[in-house]
């Protein structure tokens, strides 16, 4: 998968939850989810497990801990699909 | 240096937007002896979202004094207390929590000081209207300070953090707002 299809994946996976839509418009790696989606940090767990079911991976808990931008988000995912 | 901060949940929103029954969600943010405690609760999703509050209060607290963003919502562990007070643990820190549950909302307030020794330490919490929580706080410091709500401006710190300045001064102490839903909360000290 490339890193094009990731991030379009993630961009429908974290559509349900923005809350700043001039952010989402403008999603690129460097979005951060909460300072530029408006993301409400309890629904950063809801994204983490939307990413398993869609990327059939597992992520540790040493990874959600960065997963707060696109950028590490897609980084984490890429990482745990070639393991 | 002490430190506020909040959390607020709309328990309408919480319900539509989150599934807390749903495989994982519980693992992964919660600690055994938590999820213990949700289990045998007679209303499982008020605790969930309860000690959820906790933990992000407690965590806003945190990163106030030290500057970094990370979601690790299970290494903050909560134990309840009487009467909605309770404390959080993380790492070498312990915060002291005061929740408020209301049939709409929960909202917590975390202290990284004990209560008791806090008189001279001068704290402010509010619940209002999301869009409405900026000029909620500069009314509050304009009451307290004397200064003019017009000169009160925002300002935020370079992780995100909420500040606010008269002439470059910096007033709060210590701020946090939270919103979620219908609802927006603050608190600071001054």
């Amino acid at each position: 998968m490339t890193k094009q299809e990731i991030i379009q994946k993630l961009t429908s996976i974290v559509k349900p939850y923005i809350q700043n839509e001039e952010g989402f418009k403008n999603i690129s790696e460097n979005t951060d989810f909460i300072n530029d989606l408006e993301i409400n940090s309890a629904n950063l767990v809801d994204i983490i497990l939307d990413v398993e079911d869609e990327f059939k991976i597992h992520i540790d808990n040493d990874s959600m801990e960065k997963m707060m931008s696109v950028k590490e988000t897609v980084a984490i995912i890429q990482a745990k699909m070639n393991a | 240096m002490p430190k506020i901060g909040n959390d607020i949940v709309d328990l309408e929103l919480a319900k539509s937007q989150s599934n807390w029954k749903r495989a994982g969600f519980l693992e992964k943010q919660f600690t055994e002896k938590e999820i213990q405690e949700i289990s045998t609760s007679k209303n499982p999703f008020l605790k969930v979202w309860q000690f959820w509050s906790m933990k992000e209060a407690a965590y806003k607290c945190y990163t106030q004094k030290e500057e970094k963003r990370f979601f690790a919502p299970q290494k903050f562990e909560c134990t309840l207390k009487e009467n909605h007070f309770g404390n959080v643990i993380f790492e070498d820190y312990k915060f002291y929590t005061k929740t408020t549950i209301t049939s709409f909302y929960i909202h917590t307030v975390a202290e990284n000081f004990f209560i008791k020794n806090s008189n001279k330490i001068r704290k402010f919490s509010g619940i209002g209207s999301p869009n409405l929580i900026d000029n909620n706080i500069k009314l509050k410091i304009a009451e307290k300070t004397g200064i003019s709500f017009l000169d009160i401006e925002k300002k935020k710190t370079k992780i995100g953090a909420p500040l606010f300045n008269h002439q470059e001064k910096v007033l709060t102490k210590s701020c946090s707002i939270s919103h979620h839903g219908n609802y927006g909360a603050f608190a600071f000290t001054l």
